[in-house]
C-alpha cells in the first residue's frame, strides 16, 4: 500500500480515538496492565507496595485488565490478522537476514524487546503512545523522544546490520 | 463543544473499551497494510532502502495533527481535554535512546511486534514476551530507578506553549517539516537500493 | 491551472493538499483559551430558584443510598481533606479544579467549608460548559450542624420522635453524634467536640459505602491513562 495512503489511515483512525474519547493510540501500557494484573494475582501485598505496578492497579475498583489500552491492543491484533490474512502476508515464518541463525535472530528479538520495555518505560510511552499519538498532539516530549528514538536506531543500526542483510 | 465524546459523557466506560476494540482494529488493519509486520520492512528504515516507517508515521501525525487543529480551532473539540502524556524530558530522551537500540536490534515497537504475531511471525511473538520480561524487571527495579523516572519538568506540555508560539505557525512548521522529509526520503531511497516489498 | 493539477502524482496531490491545510492553520488557535462566556440570564435564573443546592440531609441520604451517579468534590486544601472529609467525596482543590478531568455532562456536587468557595467553582465551572454543577448549601458548616451533629429534641413529641430516631442513625452513619436543640439554642458551641468527633477515629463507622461505578475517586489513584 502506499505508504502515504496508509499513513493518512492511520492518521484517521487516531483522529477517532482522540474525538471519541479523548486519549490517543497505545501500546506499552496494556502490556503494563497486563503485568499488573498477573503480579497482583499472584501477590496482591506485592503488586500494592510497588509503586510502577500500583499506577496501573488505580483504586481496586475494577480489574487492570479493564484497561483501554488492552482492549485496544487485542483490536489491533484481529485488525492486522484480518489485513494480513486477506492480503495472504499471514504465515508462520521468522523476520531475518540470511546471514543470520534462528537462534540467534530470536535471542536478538528477545534482547531488543526488553530494551524496549525499559525504554518505553522510562519515556512513559512507545512510538504509538509517544511519538504518534504526542506527536501529533505538539506534545513536548514527545517530539523528544521521536528524536531519540531514530537517533538511538541509526546509532546501533551499523553494528546489527548482520542481523538483516 | 461536543467532543472528545467519552468526556462529555455521551457514553460510558464499557462502550469506551467497545470502541477501544474497533479503534484497534483500525490501527492494526492500517499497520499491517504499511507493511509493518515485518521486521525486515520495519529495519530498512534504519538502513536508508526503505523509509516506509518515516513516511507512514509522518503523514500519520499530520493527518491527525491537521484533524485535531481544525477540529478544535471550529470548537468541536475541546483539546484541553484529550490527555497529553506529561513531559518528562531527561527520561524521555534516555527512553528514547534506549527504544530506538532495541527497535533495530529486535525488529519491531510494541504495537508493531503485535501485528507482527497476529501475523505469524514468530520473531514478533518472541519479541512480546521480551517485553513482558523487560516491563515485569523494570517494575521490580522501580524503587531504584524512581529518582530517574521522576526527574525533569513533570507538565503537560505543547511545543507551541512551551516555547511561545502561536499554535498554528507550529502546525504548519511541521507540514512543511514532513513534506520536506518526504522529498527528502524519495532521494534517499533512488541512492540506496530498493524498498522492502 | 487545470493543466498542472491534473498532472500531479497521487503522492504530490496529497503534498499539495497538506502544505494548503497547513497554511490555512497558520492562524487556528485550537485550545480554547482560559477566557469563559456565559449566559448571564441563565445563570441568574438559577441562582434565584437556588435550583442549583443540595441541602446536607438530602445528600446524606444519597450517600446512605448508595447513589452513583454524581460526583463529590471538597474544594480544601489536601490538609483539611485529610482531617475531615464527607464520605466518597474527591479532594479537588481549587487551583487545579479545571484540570480535574471532571465530565462536562457529569453531576458534579462542590462543597466548601462554608458556601463562597463552593460558589466561586461553580460559577467557573459553570462558565466553562459544565452542566450540571451543584453546590452543598452552607456547605461543611451545614453538614456538621445538620447531618452529623444534628439537634434532637429533649423532650420530644412523637413525631419528633419518629424524626429524631432518623437523625440519630444518620449521625451516627457519618461517625458524629446528635446535640441537645436546648444546647444547641443556648448556643453552645458545636465545633469543639466536633474537631474529635468527627475524625473518623474508626473506620469502620465512618468507612463510605463506596459508591461502584460512576463515582471512583478521581485524581491519585486514577488509572494511568498514557501509553
Amino acid at each position: 500500500m502506499n505508504p502515504y495512503l496508509a499513513g493518512i489511515g492511520l492518521g484517521l483512525v487516531l483522529l477517532a480515538a482522540f474525538v471519541l474519547v479523548g486519549r490517543g493510540l497505545g501500546a506499552t501500557g496494556a502490556f503494563n496492565s497486563v503485568i499488573a494484573w498477573a503480579v497482583s494475582t499472584v501477590s496482591p501485598g506485592h503488586a500494592r507496595s510497588n509503586e510502577f505496578i500500583a499506577g496501573y492497579l488505580g483504586d481496586g475498583t475494577s480489574s487492570p485488565l479493564k484497561s483501554w489500552l488492552l482492549f485496544e491492543v487485542i483490536g489491533l491484533f484481529a485488525g492486522a490478522m484480518f489485513s494480513g490474512l486477506l492480503a495472504g502476508r499471514a504465515k508462520v515464518m521468522i523476520e531475518k537476514g540470511p546471514r543470520v541463525s534462528v537462534r540467534t535472530r530470536l535471542v536478538m528479538a528477545f534482547a531488543g524487546g526488553v530494551l524496549m520495555a525499559f525504554g518505553a518505560a522510562l519515556a512513559r510511552g512507545c512510538t504509538s503512545g509517544q511519538a504518534l499519538t504526542g506527536g501529533a498532539l505538539l506534545n513536548l516530549g514527545s517530539w523528544a523522544f521521536m528524536m531519540m528514538v531514530f537517533a538511538g536506531a541509526y546509532a546501533v543500526a551499523y553494528f546489527v546490520r548482520w542481523q538483516w542483510r | 463543544m461536543m467532543a472528545p465524546f467519552l468526556k462529555y459523557g455521551m457514553f460510558g466506560d464499557e462502550t469506551s473499551l467497545v470502541l477501544a476494540f474497533l479503534i484497534g482494529i483500525g490501527f492494526g488493519f492500517f499497520l499491517e497494510r504499511a507493511g509493518f509486520g515485518s521486521a525486515r520492512k520495519l529495519v530498512s528504515q534504519f538502513y536508508l532502502n526503505d523509509l516506509a516507517v518515516f513516511k507512514v508515521m509522518f503523514t500519520a501525525i499530520v493527518t491527525a495533527m491537521l484533524g485535531v487543529t481544525y477540529l478544535g480551532w471550529i470548537g468541536w473539540l475541546d483539546l484541553s481535554l484529550v490527555y497529553l502524556v506529561p513531559t518528562y524530558l531527561v527520561p524521555q530522551i534516555a527512553g528514547g535512546l534506549i527504544l530506538g537500540a532495541g527497535f533495530v536490534i529486535g525488529g519491531y515497537c510494541p504495537g508493531t511486534s503485535v501485528a507482527a504475531t497476529a501475523t505469524g511471525r514468530v520473531d514478533g511473538l518472541i519479541y512480546l514476551v521480551g517485553i513482558f520480561a523487560g516491563m515485569f524487571a523494570f517494575a521490580e527495579m522501580f524503587p531504584l530507578l524512581k529518582g530517574f523516572y521522576l526527574s525533569g519538568a513533570g507538565e503537560a506540555m505543547t511545543i507551541p506553549g512551551a516555547f511561545g508560539l502561536p499554535y498554528g505557525v507550529v502546525v504548519f512548521a511541521v507540514v512543511l517539516m514532513a513534506v520536506g522529509g518526504f522529498y527528502g526520503a524519495g532521494l534517499l531511497e533512488k541512492k540506496f537500493a530498493t524498498p522492502v516489498e | 491551472m487545470r493543466g498542472w493539477i491534473s498532472r500531479l502524482t497521487l503522492n504530490q496531490t496529497l503534498a499539495v493538499a497538506a502544505v494548503a491545510l497547513g497554511a490555512l492553520a497558520l492562524f487556528a488557535a485550537p485550545y480554547p483559551g482560559s477566557k469563559v462566556t456565559l449566559d448571564a440570564r441563565e445563570l441568574a435564573l438559577v441562582v434565584g430558584t437556588e435550583a442549583d443546592h443540595i441541602e446536607a440531609p438530602e445528600l446524606a441520604a444519597w450517600i446512605l443510598e448508595n447513589r452513583a451517579d454524581y460526583r463529590l468534590i471538597d474544594l480544601r486544601t489536601e490538609r483539611e481533606f485529610a482531617a475531615y472529609s464527607i464520605p466518597t467525596a474527591v479532594n479537588v482543590p481549587m487551583n487545579v479544579l479545571t484540570d480535574a478531568g471532571l465530565g462536562r455532562q457529569e453531576k458534579i456536587i462542590l462543597y466548601s467549608e462554608g458556601g463562597i468557595h463552593s460558589a466561586q467553582a461553580w460559577m467557573l465551572l459553570r462558565a466553562q460548559g459544565y452542566k450540571s454543577v451543584y453546590m452543598l448549601k452552607g456547605g461543611l458548616e451545614e453538614w456538621k450542624d445538620q447531618v452529623l451533629f444534628p439537634a434532637v429534641a429533649d423532650n420530644p413529641t412523637a413525631t419528633e420522635r419518629a424524626r429524631d430516631e432518623r437523625l440519630k442513625s444518620i449521625s451516627a452513619f457519618f461517625g458524629g453524634q446528635p446535640r441537645s436543640a436546648a444546647a444547641v439554642a443556648a448556643g453552645a458551641a458545636a465545633t469543639p467536640a466536633m474537631a474529635t468527633a468527627a475524625t473518623p477515629a474508626s473506620p469502620a463507622v465512618v468507612a463510605p459505602p463506596s459508591p461502584a461505578g460512576g463515582a471512583k475517586p478521581a485524581a491519585p489513584k486514577k488509572k494511568k491513562e498514557g501509553c
